[in-house]
């Protein structure tokens, strides 16, 4: 029975009016919950925990750095499980979310990389290494902003999705290269510092803020994903009487 | 009160940063969205002779 419903709800959301509808109601709901997360995220990590013992503040950009840094990854296997969607079943609101995705994925990657240089400076003495870790990322970067120009490039934006979404699947494989990359090759970058099997190396008073800030920037890439597929929805609809019906309301087309 | 913290550059840079990117992926896809739905209703408008030229 719950299978069933499930199933169903999965095939509504095909329905263009339906996805714009959820959007539209969902978006707010993960803004707010960033801003909640973000909020107490911040104050904590600026106000409450205490110095490190080695780095000094420099540390607190960690707290920025390393949830950007997962959501990158994240936001990516994200993108390529909707990929395999999008290719398999021909779901036109799986091929918008799919393309909505990086834009913000690479808003997190170059976050990433210009707060882990910032970090590198004081720490390290310079901004950049050919680290693999460090190369594997800006590889991400470049993965992103490939998949956002080839979209961009076809004027069929059906078949456009399609090929971009064969180039996610491709750019896969550095996903594991960026994780592993600490571990098969000597980088300047340091280890896993926080396991999810096993003892973290980061002191348990350092904690809260670096999960506050990580489930706040998950909320955020949720509703900025959203909005964006909303978006190219309305742009990629604006004939279709739907949308029509929706900027025609009274209320000159708020609900749109 | 605003903290005082040693590499103060590097760490309020990073705050911010991370402020303008958030700020922006909030801010784009709304402006995006009026500029789409502007141009629906002057669509809508000229093909119903409802059309208000500024210009006329």
């Amino acid at each position: 029975m719950i299978f069933h419903r499930l199933k169903v709800g999965f095939h509504r959301l095909g329905s263009p009016p339906t996805f714009h509808k959820l959007c539209r109601v969902l978006s707010p709901w993960l803004w707010a919950g960033f801003l909640v997360c973000a909020a107490i995220g911040l104050y904590q990590a600026l106000y409450v925990v205490p110095p490190d013992y080695q780095q000094g503040d420099s540390y607190r950009i960690l707290f920025i750095h390393v949830p950007a840094a997962w959501q990158a990854m994240a936001g990516y296997v994200i993108m390529a499980i909707l990929a395999v969607i999008a290719l398999v079943w021909r779901i036109r609101t799986v091929e918008i979310m799919t393309m909505a995705a990086a834009p913000v994925g690479a808003a997190f990657t170059a976050l990433c990389l210009a707060t882990g240089s910032l970090w590198g400076k004081p720490m390290w003495g310079t901004w950049w290494a050919w680290d693999a870790r460090l190369t594997s990322m800006l590889v991400l970067l470049f993965i992103y902003l490939g998949i956002m120009g080839l979209y961009a490039a076809f004027e069929d934006r059906r078949k456009g999705a399609r090929v971009a979404c064969i180039l996610v699947l491709v750019g896969l494989v550095n996903i594991p290269l960026i994780h592993f990359s600490v571990e098969w090759w000597t980088t300047l970058h340091q280890g896993a510092t926080i396991r999810l099997l096993g003892e973290s190396r980061m002191h348990p008073s350092m904690l809260p803020p670096l999960v506050w800030m990580t489930v706040g920037v998950k909320l955020m890439f949720g509703a900025a994903l959203l909005d964006r597929a909303r978006n190219d929805l309305i742009d990629q609809d604006r004939r279709k009487n739907w949308i029509r019906q929706l900027v025609d309301e009274p209320a000159t087309g708020d609900n749109a | 009160m605003i903290p005082q913290l040693d590499y103060a550059f590097y760490v309020w840079s990073s705050y911010g940063l991370f402020a303008v990117i958030m700020a922006w992926q909030f801010i784009q896809p709304r402006v995006r969205r009026r500029r789409i739905i502007a141009e629906l209703q002057e669509e809508l408008a000229m093909q119903t002779g409802k059309y208000d030229d500024p210009d006329a």
